[in-house]
């Protein structure tokens, strides 16, 4: 099999390579990527096997838990009658924003031409194609009757009922289905030559037909790179605007309400790059664990963690600055429920939340301006780690404080969460990664195609 | 709230095993049958079934019957009518004939109707722990009543409650007659005691103060509470509102209160003076003296003289229209002290001879009744309506007292605590399943008419006292005609059928008496107390605690600590200061030998080294409802003053209780006078708003939305702040009325509640002020864009609705509702998981058929009676015309003793809605948000007098 492009002869110096000597070459990076998948008996599984027992546990809990919703009510949460959102508008909110992470890797690297996505976007669009997938199930599940979801659809029925078109839940709706759509179709595009390259090097029957069938008859002919480039560009094109909008309407589910903290117009941007952020971290999370998982040190550099620690610090400034536009037009706006709910935020019940997500949100990233600190896997990888803490409390507090502390003093009541919230939230969790280890035990965790571009362009060692 | 934990085991306890024996034959004959049953159980019952083809008169299926009657309160009448439905009464209003309703209820009243569908009331005689038949009743009392009456009724002993039924007092009497050395004792645990004595001090003979709060212009209550709970209080509250009304400050009745601790009456005074219960005296000695009364000068402090002479001054300056109350809490001096005052004031007060004709005193007549048992000479004991074993006073040591009687029976609604330490128990009816009357607290008789036959094999008061007398098949309708055959002349039928249909007796009210001028009684000047004194009152929720089964009332929220499923011990905040408390602490009480456990509530504006806390609750055998709640202080309370102990000591345990309440204060920065605006009489009369910034309903902000389009009517409502004196009767009616569930203590512990209309409580410059929620039905509704489902919807009358059946339950509505009246379905709480019953078959009777029952997972909320006003409308199609003023009547406006809340038709120019939205006092709640909402509110208005400066706590 060949590749349509153009072998770059002037060598790029050592700094600005993306790849360590011993990946590049085009058969090196197709056997690192592929051997786990076709080598299965020269690889060791034991801690996949663990992960997975432990996620499987983990995952039976979750829809235990969906299932408690089903037969007795999201009474089992902590819910209440002021505070009637709670976990699974966060949990939906931060695992959108985490979805959303794939696609901007994928799509605006690749518009902005971004060589060095090649060896991170395939995991972090499977992490976009789960964590979405994930969300999805939340609003559904935080419904009080979750079994009538579908009213959300125009379907055509007996009693002409459509649904309310002002309420920001059905741009919700629209948004979510969409975007996860569009995830499946990115992501396997993208996987096509590489399924096809599977088929190829494949030794026995088995998977020479499961991989065969899943390439839809990729031979790499010019043609076909034609249309696939088209294609995946276009794609791109057609996500950039989606996961902006996606976000700019999960921020919007706030924003057009009439609740102070809410109201607010900066929600829109706001969430997306909230989203970017915790979504980036994300990656930067399995980017160290697939490195090391499959040794594809080679492909997944220093230099990814480095320029992605440089994302996430940018972000983290984005933040800080919404942060303090928001408290700063509550205070200028001079509206009193606006003022008291800042006052509440650091004074309140939850304040110590508030400060621990300020902390790990916008001043621990700060460490990033030290190019030590972005150079090193494990310090990177903590504050990823971190930084996703403080973006779920977050998408909590953004529920908590206003629900809490509101127009109307005799209501406010204080959010105490149940063991099914917990389990609902971790349960989530070891869902994702359930789901996580499957794919990385079926599909290259790396874009084969796409690094072996990359090594042709930064030429020969 | 342990006992809350209930397993299903409890219900099923007393029920024998079921047992098996069963050979090849007739299991197969079993099956057999099974199997046919089985083939016919969807289909007819196998008997000759008869069709509705005959109506029973005046019955039309699906509309209501209204029937009137009368329901007891501490044994006075306060009459009601009655709404039934197909045979099956479902709701309580007020009788606007009768004196102590004038149309209106209190939440006691709007309660009744759920015990009557309460599963745990006793449903058949009980005794030697198995259920028993009357007739073995009957024969185990008849032997027993032979042997009495040959001794002329040596050894029998009757104890009830207060009784002002002219009927049962004649069977009494008759009883008497027939057996003279019968001894009948009563007791009442909210008693009058205090009050009785003080009349009798002041004029030498019993008498009932009856205040004419229509002529008063200045009122100060020492310790009283007019509009508190009781069978007064409607009637007192309205005439008190009606006379407060704003108008030119000297026309409008001031009100002053001296108080240990919050009172409905003091909420509402334009002064209050919080002070110890002993040294209220003092402020009456001081209010004499500038009347000329020669008494020691009392030793007050400084703000408390100051209040008590600007009192007296005031007082003097409106002679003639000045009245001076003292409340039971006060004993008989001070009470005779006040009288003397009132008769110098020429204060509009009548007397009428006492309602209650018993002139000895409750904890007296209990305390004879002891001591008459421990020297053996009573064998036979009969209980009838009372339950002694749980609110007599600790110190009278009831409980042992009843076991030593050889024999006694109790006969009551449930199988309380007296009913277990009795040798026999027997069911009596509940008050709106039998024949009765009963008189008000101002005399006025009413028959009670029975709205449906007993639910279970139980028998009235008449009943019981005819089988005393030794009929066994009384008819208590006769009984009660027999009392009133000399009443109604020539067309007696037709004079009994106007009097069934009027709820009142004509011509019954207690004539005024006249009496002598009261004399001085020598009261001499208190010292304050050196340590606790424990206050008592009745409890605003559960009253003396007879109704402590009733979920509604259980879960209904006392003003001023908003607390719910439970009572709690009160302090003053320097008090918990000094002791180093805060609200939960749990404190130990201790007063002699007697001690009790008890968590506490910090409750600003008590006066300081006093201990308040309501009675009602730690009821042991009240049913599965009101059994373990709370904690008993009738264990405390003392036989000779029963409202306030002195020399209490209090100390703390270090455990601490989750006390359940359904708002939870704060310190505020404005909030509370932004959404409870308070105003002074003297401003708003001279036009002046002060710094009042008001939102008036009509100052409506820009909008992007295109102006709604009503079709025929525009609801609104309108409540006025200042009449709202937070009884909770309206939110009480609304339960009733909506089909609202109860969620149980501990769900309200995890923040969750149904209530559709709420009483918020904001606390401005020390006074408390409570404002009713109901829906404020905005007319830019921020609940309705943000629906997916388009459940919350407006309508064409302007009614902001919720469609049950479409709700999918994302609760954005209630997220954005900057009122926060809107409840959610957490779980199916009307729907298979009614609190503590279990979902019994019984209690769904209750239910109003007009309403929708809504089930798990959906919001619901106010709808302004919908129901009521789609029923008004028919009935105006049906003629032809639009529904007039006034005939549609939401459950909270029939309720409320002050008609403070009112529903009207914007589109009719007529209209009185369209005044009160436009008067000077009319605010929108956060209307500055720009939700234009229908509910609108009167600010609050206080007459302080002037000569007070800044107006005090």
């Amino acid at each position: 099999m060949t590749m349509v492009t153009t072998i770059n002869l002037d060598a790029a110096t050592e700094e600005s390579r993306w790849t360590l000597p011993q990946a590049r070459g085009l058969e090196a990076a197709n056997a690192s990527i592929a051997a786990p998948l076709l080598e299965r008996n020269r690889w060791n599984w034991l801690i996949w096997w663990i992960a997975f027992a432990a996620s499987l546990a983990g995952s039976i809990v979750f829809f235990i838990a969906i299932y408690l919703i089903f037969s007795r009510g999201i009474g089992i949460w902590g819910v209440n009658t002021t505070i009637v959102w709670g976990f699974a508008i966060a949990n939906y909110v931060w695992w959108i924003g985490i979805g959303n992470a794939g696609t901007l890797i994928s799509a605006m690297l690749l518009l902005m031409r971004q060589p060095w996505r090649a060896s991170t976007n395939r995991f972090a669009e499977a992490m976009t194609l789960f964590a979405a997938a994930i969300a999805g199930i939340f609003p559904i599940i935080h419904l009080g009757r979750p079994l009538y979801f579908y009213w959300l659809m125009p379907y055509p029925n007996t009693m002409h009922l459509w649904p309310q078109w002002r309420s920001a839940l059905i741009w919700d709706f629209w948004a979510i289905l969409s975007y996860i759509l569009f995830s499946i179709i990115f992501w396997y595009v993208g996987l096509i030559p590489d399924f096809a390259t599977l088929r190829d090097r494949a030794r026995t029957k088995a998977p020479a037909l499961i991989y065969g069938a899943l390439a839809l008859g990729w031979r790499g002919s010019a043609q076909h790179w034609h249309a696939y480039e088209v294609l995946h560009l276009a794609l791109a094109c057609l996500g950039v605007p989606l996961v902006v909008s996606l976000h700019s309407v999960v921020g919007m589910d706030f924003a057009t309400s009439l609740m102070p903290g809410w109201q607010e117009t900066i929600f829109p941007p706001y969430f997306v790059v909230g989203a970017m952020y915790s979504g980036f971290a994300m990656v930067v999370c399995l980017a160290a664990l697939v490195r090391w998982g499959f040794r594809l040190e080679g492909l997944i550099t220093i230099a990814h963690f480095n320029v992605m620690a440089k994302v996430m610090l940018m972000a983290s400034i984005v933040m800080g600055l919404s942060y303090a536009t928001e408290w700063f037009t509550a205070w200028y706006g001079g509206e009193r429920a606006d003022r008291g709910l800042l006052a509440f935020e650091f004074t309140g019940t939850y304040a110590p939340m508030f400060c621990t997500l300020l902390l790990c949100n916008v001043v621990i990233p700060q460490a990033f301006w030290f190019s030590p600190i972005r150079r090193s896997i494990a310090t990177v990888f903590a504050i990823a780690v971190l930084i996703n803490i403080g973006m779920w409390l977050e998408r909590i507090l953004i529920v908590w404080n206003t629900l809490s502390h509101d127009y109307t003093p005799s209501m406010w009541r204080q959010f105490l969460p149940t063991v099914w919230d917990w389990l609902t939230t971790f349960g989530s969790f070891a869902f994702f990664v359930l789901l996580y280890l499957v794919f990385v035990r079926l599909v290259p965790v790396v874009s084969m195609h796409e690094v072996r571009k990359l090594i042709a362009q930064e030429g020969p060692r | 709230m342990s006992k809350h934990a209930k397993s299903s085991g409890d219900i099923r306890r007393g029920e024998p095993p079921l047992e098996f024996d069963l050979d090849r034959r007739s299991a197969l004959r079993l099956f057999v049958g099974g199997v046919a049953a089985a083939l016919t159980s969807c289909g007819k019952p196998p008997e000759e079934i008869v069709p509705y083809v005959q109506i029973p008169e005046r019955e039309t299926p699906g509309l209501p019957l209204q029937f009137a009657t009368a329901l007891p309160l501490a044994g006075y009448g306060r009459g009601v009518i009655v709404t039934s439905v197909e045979g099956r009464p479902i709701k309580v209003n007020g009788n606007p004939r009768h004196p102590a309703s004038l149309g209106s209820t209190d939440l006691y009243g709007e309660a009744a109707i759920l015990s009557l569908y309460d599963p745990d009331r006793s449903k058949a005689p009980y005794s030697s722990k198995r259920i028993q038949s009357w007739s073995s009743l009957e024969a185990a009392l008849r032997p027993r009543l032979d042997r009495h009456r040959t001794k002329q009724g040596e050894g029998l002993a009757l104890l009830t409650g207060r009784i002002t039924s002219p009927t049962l007092l004649a069977q009494i009497e008759a009883l008497t007659k027939a057996m003279p050395l019968m001894r009948w004792y009563r007791y009442e645990p909210v008693d009058d005691d205090a009050v009785r004595g003080g009349a009798m001090l002041a004029f030498g003979q019993a008498a009932t103060m009856l205040p004419r709060f229509r002529d008063a212009r200045v009122v100060l209550a020492l310790d009283a509470d007019p509009i508190g709970f009781g069978p007064e209080q409607v009637r007192f509250a309205r005439e008190i509102i009606e006379a407060r009304r704003p108008r030119a400050p000297d026309e409008s009745l001031r009100l002053y209160a001296v108080e240990p601790d919050w009172s409905l009456t003091g909420a509402l005074a334009d002064h209050r003076l919080a002070l110890q219960p002993e040294r209220i005296r003092n402020v009456a000695i001081e209010i004499a003296r500038t009347l000329g009364a020669g008494l020691e000068e009392p030793g007050l402090p400084e703000e408390a003289s100051q209040f008590a002479k600007t009192v007296a001054a005031d007082l003097s300056a409106r002679r003639g229209a000045a009245l001076v109350l003292a409340g039971p809490r006060q004993p008989a001096d001070v009470q005779a002290l006040c009288h003397w005052i009132n008769a110098q004031l020429l204060g509009p007060a009548d007397f009428i001879a006492p309602v209650d004709r018993v002139a000895t005193g409750h904890s007296e007549s209990l305390r004879s009744l002891a001591s008459e048992v421990r020297v053996g000479g009573i064998e036979t004991l009969i209980v009838i309506g009372a339950n002694p074993i749980y609110d007599a006073p600790g110190d009278i040591g009831f409980g042992d007292t009843v076991a030593r009687v050889p024999f006694a029976v109790h006969i009551g609604c449930y199988r309380d605590e007296t009913a277990e330490r009795c040798t026999w128990h027997a069911p009596l009816t509940h008050v709106l399943e039998g024949w009765s009357d009963i008189r008000s607290f101002d005399g006025t008789a009413s028959i009670i008419q029975p709205l449906i036959r007993p639910l279970y094999d139980s028998r009235d008061v008449h009943q019981i006292l005819a089988m005393l007398q030794g009929e066994l098949s009384a008819s208590s309708l006769d009984i009660v005609r027999n009392t009133w055959k000399t009443a109604g002349g020539n067309d007696w039928d037709g004079w009994w059928r106007q009097t069934l249909q009027d709820g009142v007796v004509p011509n019954t009210a207690s004539g005024k008496i006249s009496l002598p001028e009261p004399r001085l009684p020598q009261v001499a000047p208190a010292a304050p107390a050196e340590n606790y004194t424990l206050i008592l009152s009745p409890d605003p929720s559960l009253f003396d605690g007879s109704m402590a089964n009733n979920a509604w009332l259980q879960e209904c929220a006392k003003p001023f600590t908003r607390q719910v499923w439970g009572n709690a011990l009160h302090l003053a905040e320097a008090d918990a200061h000094d002791l180093g408390m805060t609200d939960g602490d749990v404190v130990q009480l201790k007063r002699g030998e007697a001690t009790l456990e008890a968590a506490i509530f910090v409750r600003p504006g008590q006066a300081t080294r006093v201990i308040s806390t309501t009675l009602g609750y730690g009821r042991t055998h009240a049913g599965s409802i009101g059994s373990g709640v709370g904690f008993d202080i009738y264990r405390l309370r003392q036989a000779d003053t029963p409202w306030l102990s002195a020399n209490v000591t209090i100390s703390k345990t270090g455990r601490r209780e989750n006390l359940l309440r359904t708002q939870h204060f704060f310190e505020l920065e404005g909030e509370a006078e932004e959404l409870q605006p308070r105003l002074t009489l003297a401003d708003f009369a001279k036009g002046n708003r002060g710094d009042f910034k008001l939102n008036a309903p009509d100052a409506n902000l820009p909008t992007l939305y295109p102006a709604p389009q009503y079709d025929t009517y525009e609801w609104a409502m309108a409540i006025d702040v200042s009449a709202c004196i937070g009884c909770n009767a309206c939110v009480v009616a609304c339960q009733a009325e909506n089909n609202v569930p109860v969620v149980g203590p501990e769900e309200i512990a995890n923040g969750r509640d149904m209530h559709w209309l709420r009483i918020d409580d904001y606390v401005v410059d020390g006074r408390p002020g409570f404002t009713p929620m109901p829906c404020m039905h905005c007319e830019h509704a921020p609940c309705e864009p943000v629906c997916p489902v388009a459940a919350s919807i407006h309508d064409s009358e302007g009614l902001n609705l919720q469609v049950y059946n479409r709700c999918v339950g994302t609760r954005f509505c209630e997220s954005n509702c900057p009122y926060k009246v809107r409840r959610f379905n957490f779980f199916g709480y009307a729907d298979g998981q009614e609190y503590a019953n279990l979902g019994a078959e019984i209690t769904k009777a209750v239910f109003n058929p007009d309403v929708s029952v809504r089930s798990r997972g959906v919001m619901e909320k106010c709808t302004y009676c919908v129901q009521r006003i789609s029923g008004a409308r028919r009935e105006a199609e049906k003629e032809g015309r639009n529904v007039r003023e006034g005939e549609v009547v939401t459950a909270c406006q029939a309720a409320c003793p002050t008609q403070a809340i009112n529903l009207g038709n914007l589109s009719d120019p007529k209209a009185n809605i369209h005044s009160l939205r436009t008067d000077a006092r009319s605010y929108a709640l956060l209307g500055n948000l720009g939700t234009r909402p229908r509910t609108t509110y009167l600010a609050h208005v206080r007459n302080p007098n002037p000569d007070f400066g800044k107006a005090r706590r």
